[in-house]
C-alpha cells in the first residue's frame, strides 16, 4: 500500500515539475526567441499551385534567403479556392515570424464576394511588396484590330461576338475585362479558364478573340509575333522591352487601371523585433540586382514597397476593387449564383 | 538533314560529363519516384528544385526532365507485384499485371513493361525531334468544344475495361463524373458540394483517389486474406524474362501503345493516365481473345505501359515549342526552367539551340539508361515478393500516406485517401471495379468545362458545337463505334433467340 502511494506521489511530482518547467520555458521563450530570431527555418506558404507566378517568385526568394534572413525558407504550397486555403492557414498561424507567406490581389478580391474565414487585409500584415504588374489585353496577331478603338468599333457592330478569356471568375483578369467593357460601353462574353496556359492556347487556336492575362504568360508569344497586345492596364507602360511600345488603356482614352501585385505577409501581431528583422532582410533581398534581373526574366517587374506603403496600397486597392465589382455587376452575378 | 546536324550537336552537349551525370541522377530519382507508391512526380521535382540552384542550367533541366520521364518507367513495378499502382498512370497495369504475377510471370510482366516503355519512349522522342512545331500548332486547333467531344467519347469507351457488367461499370463512371463536380466551379466561381468544408473547394485530386481506391484498398484486401499465404510460385532465373510467345504477343501492342500515347499527350489533361486507359481499351478490342484480359493478358501490360511513356514525351511538345504546360507535371517542369532563367516558347529552338537539342539528346540517352537500370532491377524487385505481406504492406501504406500528404500538404487529403481506401475495398468486395471511377473523375471535369466554355464560344448553340469539323469527326467516330457495338449485341441476342427456337 505504501509502495503504491509512493509511486503515486512521485508520479505527481514528476508531472508537476514537467508542467512547471513547461510553463516557465514558455514564458521565457517569446523573449529569447525574439532576440535569437531566426534560429530555425522559416515556413513560407504559397497559396497557389507549383509553377504559378507566386510560386516562382517565392522560389526566387528562397534562393537568397539563407544569406539575408539567416535561415532558409521552406516553401509549402497550399493551393485551392483562389488562394483562400493558404491564407487561412497563414492568418491562423502563430505570429512568431516562423510562418510567412506570399499574397496577391485575390487577397483583396475574395472577401468582397462572400464571407471568408478571415478578413485578410486586416488579419494579415504586409512585410514587403515584391512586384507590381499590370494586366495585358492581347489578341491573335491574325486579327485585324490594331488598337483598342478598332476592337471597340468591331464589338459595337457585332454585339456579343467577341469572347475574352481570363483565368478565373472574380479574378483580376475578369475584373479588368468587365471594367474595360463597361468603360467602352460594349458587351464582351467572358470565358473562364483554369490557367494562363489554357487561356493562351485558346487564344492561339482562335477559340477566344481576346485574353486578359498577366504579361508573363504571353511574353514569349508576343516576342515571336503570334499575339498582339493592344493595351496595358497600368498607370504607366510596362518597362519590359517587349512591352514598351504598348500603350496603356489610359493613353487610349479609357480609364481602366488595375495592377496586380505580390507581397510577402505575416499573421498580424509579430513582435516588433522580429518584424524589423524580416522587413530589413526582405528589403535587401528584393532590391538585390541579381533578384531583379531574375524577376524581369520571368516577365514581371520589381516594385518594392515597405510595410507601411503596402498597407496603404491594400486599403486603397480594396476600396477601388470593391467599387468596380459592384459597378460591373460581377458581385451581383456571383451573389446570385451563391443563393 | 538540318535536324540531324542539330541533334548531333545536341548529343555533344549532353555527353559533357556534368550533363551526363545530371541525366543519370535524374533517371535514377525518377525510377525511385515511380516505384514508390504515393510519391508524386510533381512533389518530387518541387522538393528537388532548391538543390538545383547551384547547378548549371542545362544540367538542371536535363535532370528535371529525367525525373519526369523516368517516373513513368517505375510506375508499373508495384502495380504488377502487389496490385498497388505507383502512379495514377499505372492503375490500368494492375488489371493484367497483377494476375500475371500471381501466375508466376511477374518477371515477364516487368520486362515487357520496361522494354515497352523504352520502345514507346523512343517513339515519343523521335516524334518530339521531328515534328514538334507543326504538331504543337495542330494541337491548338483543339478548343473547348473538341475537348468536350473527346471526353464524351472517351467516357463511353473507356469506362468498360474489365469483364464485369456494363451497368456496374457505367454506374462507377457516373459516380466518378459526380465526384469531379465537387469543388470550385470555374464558370460561376462558387463552391459546389463542399458542405462548408473549405478544403473541398480544391476538388478531389486524381492521385488521392487512385492511391486510396487501389493502394489502401488493396492493402485492406490483403489484410483480410492473411491466411492464404505464399501461393507465389518460386521463380527461376529463366522465368524472369518473357518467353518467345509472350514476346510475339507484346511487340505490336508496344508500338500501338506508343502511337496512341503520343497523340493523347499532345492534348491538355493528365495525358499519361488517359493514354494508358485508351491503350488498354484498344488492345482489348484488337485482341483475338479478349476474354483473357483481366486474367493476365500480356498485351494489357505492354500496351498501357508503353502508352504512358510516349505520352510523357509528347507532353513536352506544347511545353517546349509553345511554352504552354498542359498538365501538372509539365507545369512544375516549366517553373524549373524559368527559375534557371530559361523561358520555353516559340523562340526557344532558335534562341537557345544548344540547350534545346541538348535536352532532346539527353532524353535519348536517358531512355537507354533507364532500360539499363531497370532490366537488372527486375530480379531484385521480384525477390520483394518473398517479403512477408505483413511486413511489406504496412511499409507500402506508410509510403502511400506520406506521398499523399506531399501533394497538397493537407491533412484532409489523408482522411480522404483512407475513406477512398475503405470504399475501394468494399466496392471490390461487392463486385464493382473501381477503375471506371478514376476515368470518370479524369474526364468528368474536361467534359463539364468543355461544355460550358464551348457553349459560350459557340453563342450557346449546342448544334454549332458538335458541327465544328474536328468535333464532328470525333463524335461521329464515337457514334459509329457505338452503333457497331449495339448491332453486334442485337445480333447476338437474335442468334440466341433463334437457337432457343430451334
Amino acid at each position: 500500500m505504501q509502495k503504491k502511494l509512493l509511486i503515486f506521489l512521485i508520479t505527481c511530482l514528476f508531472i508537476l515539475s514537467i508542467l512547471l518547467g513547461g510553463c516557465t520555458n514558455l514564458q521565457n521563450k517569446t523573449v529569447t526567441t525574439a532576440k535569437r530570431y531566426p534560429d530555425k527555418p522559416i515556413t513560407f506558404i504559397v497559396p497557389f499551385g507549383v509553377g504559378g507566378g507566386t510560386d516562382l517568385v517565392a522560389r526566387l526568394l528562397e534562393k537568397t534567403a539563407p544569406v539575408h534572413l539567416g535561415q532558409p525558407l521552406v516553401i509549402i504550397n497550399k493551393p485551392g479556392a483562389s488562394g483562400t486555403l493558404g491564407w487561412n492557414e497563414l492568418a491562423s498561424a502563430n505570429p512568431d515570424g516562423y510562418t510567412i507567406g506570399i499574397t496577391g490581389t485575390e487577397l483583396l478580391l475574395q472577401p468582397l464576394y462572400g464571407p471568408a474565414k478571415y478578413h485578410y487585409p486586416t488579419a494579415l500584415e504586409p512585410l514587403a511588396q515584391i512586384v507590381s504588374l499590370s494586366m495585358v489585353m492581347a489578341v491573335q496577331s491574325g486579327q485585324p484590330w490594331q488598337t483598342v478603338d478598332d476592337l471597340i468599333a468591331y464589338a459595337r457592330e457585332h454585339p456579343g461576338e467577341i469572347k475574352y478569356g481570363h483565368t478565373g471568375v472574380g479574378g483580376l483578369g475578369h475584373v479588368a475585362g468587365e471594367a474595360f467593357a463597361k468603360t467602352a460601353n460594349i458587351h464582351l462574353e467572358q470565358v473562364p479558364f483554369q490557367s494562363g496556359a489554357e487561356a493562351t492556347a485558346s487564344l492561339l487556336g482562335g477559340h477566344v478573340h481576346v485574353v486578359f492575362l498577366n504579361p508573363a504568360s504571353i511574353k514569349e508569344h508576343m516576342k515571336s509575333g503570334m499575339v498582339r497586345v493592344l493595351a496595358v492596364s497600368g498607370e504607366q507602360r510596362l518597362t519590359d522591352s517587349v512591352y514598351t511600345s504598348v500603350p496603356t488603356f489610359k493613353e487610349q482614352g479609357l480609364n481602366v487601371v488595375y495592377d496586380n501585385w505580390y507581397a510577402v505577409a505575416a499573421p498580424k501581431g509579430l513582435p516588433l523585433e522580429v518584424k524589423n528583422k524580416l522587413v530589413d532582410g526582405l528589403k535587401t533581398m528584393i532590391n538585390d540586382p541579381e533578384f531583379q534581373k531574375k524577376i524581369e526574366q520571368l516577365g514581371l517587374q520589381v516594385n518594392y514597397l515597405g510595410p507601411k506603403e503596402s498597407e496603404e496600397r491594400w486599403l486603397s486597392d480594396s476600396e477601388k476593387l470593391s467599387k468596380t465589382v459592384q459597378e460591373t455587376g460581377i458581385l451581383d452575378k456571383i451573389k446570385e449564383q451563391k443563393k | 538533314m538540318d535536324i540531324f546536324n542539330m541533334l548531333l550537336q545536341g548529343f555533344l552537349v549532353s555527353i559533357i560529363p556534368g550533363n551526363l551525370l545530371a541525366c543519370t541522377i535524374g533517371v535514377i530519382i525518377g525510377t525511385l519516384v515511380g516505384v514508390l507508391p504515393g510519391i508524386d512526380t510533381v512533389s518530387a521535382i518541387a522538393l528537388l528544385l532548391p538543390f538545383s540552384y547551384g547547378m548549371d542550367s542545362t544540367a538542371a533541366l536535363i535532370m528535371f526532365a529525367g525525373i519526369y520521364y523516368g517516373s513513368k518507367y517505375g510506375g508499373s513495378t508495384t502495380s504488377i507485384l502487389i496490385n498497388v499502382p505507383g502512379e495514377a498512370a499505372s492503375v490500368v497495369t494492375c488489371l493484367d499485371g497483377y494476375p500475371m504475377a500471381q501466375k508466376g510471370r511477374a518477371g515477364a510482366a516487368l520486362s515487357v513493361s520496361a522494354i515497352g516503355s523504352f520502345v514507346a519512349g523512343s517513339i515519343g522522342i523521335i516524334g518530339l525531334t521531328l515534328l514538334a512545331p507543326p504538331l504543337a500548332q495542330a494541337a491548338l486547333a483543339f478548343g473547348p468544344p473538341e475537348y468536350f467531344s473527346i471526353s464524351l467519347v472517351g467516357l463511353i469507351f473507356l469506362s468498360k475495361l474489365t469483364g464485369t457488367s456494363t451497368l456496374k461499370s457505367a454506374l462507377m463512371a457516373a459516380v466518378g463524373v459526380m465526384l469531379s463536380t465537387v469543388g470550385l466551379d470555374s464558370l460561376s466561381g462558387i463552391s459546389r458540394f463542399s458542405f462548408g468544408i473549405d478544403e473541398l473547394d480544391r476538388g478531389f485530386d486524381l492521385s488521392i483517389l487512385a492511391m486510396g481506391m487501389f493502394g489502401i484498398g488493396e492493402i485492406l484486401t490483403t489484410m483480410t486474406q492473411l491466411n492464404t499465404k505464399t501461393n507465389i510460385p518460386s521463380i527461376n532465373f529463366k522465368d524472369l524474362y518473357p518467353t518467345k510467345e509472350e514476346w510475339r504477343r507484346s511487340i505490336v501492342p508496344m508500338f500501338r501503345g506508343g502511337i496512341v500515347g503520343f497523340l493523347v499527350g499532345l492534348l491538355p489533361g493528365p495525358a499519361a493516365t488517359i493514354s494508358s486507359y485508351l491503350s488498354y481499351a484498344l488492345e482489348k478490342r484488337c485482341s483475338k481473345n479478349p476474354n483473357e484480359f483481366g486474367c493476365g493478358a500480356i498485351e494489357g501490360v505492354a500496351g498501357p505501359e508503353s502508352a504512358n511513356n510516349s505520352a510523357i514525351s509528347a507532353t513536352m511538345i506544347p511545353l517546349l515549342s509553345l511554352g504552354l504546360p498542359f498538365c501538372g507535371a509539365t507545369a512544375i517542369l516549366l517553373s524549373g526552367f524559368m527559375i534557371h532563367g530559361i523561358t520555353p516558347g516559340p523562340g526557344l529552338i532558335t534562341e537557345q539551340p544548344a540547350l534545346f537539342w541538348g535536352l532532346i539528346a539527353s532524353m535519348y540517352i536517358g531512355n537507354v539508361l533507364l532500360l539499363i537500370i531497370n532490366l537488372p532491377l527486375i530480379g531484385v524487385f521480384v525477390q520483394l515478393l518473398k517479403t512477408p505481406l505483413n511486413i511489406l504492406m504496412p511499409l507500402v501504406a506508410a509510403l502511400t500516406l506520406t506521398g499523399a500528404y506531399s501533394i497538397n500538404n493537407s491533412i484532409l487529403d489523408l482522411m480522404w485517401i483512407v475513406i477512398f481506401g475503405i470504399l475501394g475495398f468494399l466496392l471490390r468486395r461487392t463486385g464493382f471495379e473501381p477503375s471506371p471511377l478514376i476515368i470518370g473523375l479524369v474526364l468528368g471535369s474536361g467534359l463539364e468545362r468543355g461544355l460550358t466554355q464551348g457553349l459560350i464560344i459557340c453563342n450557346g448553340s449546342i448544334l454549332a458545337m458538335i458541327t465544328r469539323p474536328i468535333s464532328a469527326i470525333i463524335l461521329s467516330l464515337g457514334a459509329l463505334a457505338l452503333f457497331y457495338s449495339v448491332a453486334k449485341w442485337i445480333s447476338r441476342i437474335n442468334c440466341a433467340g433463334k437457337k432457343a427456337n430451334c
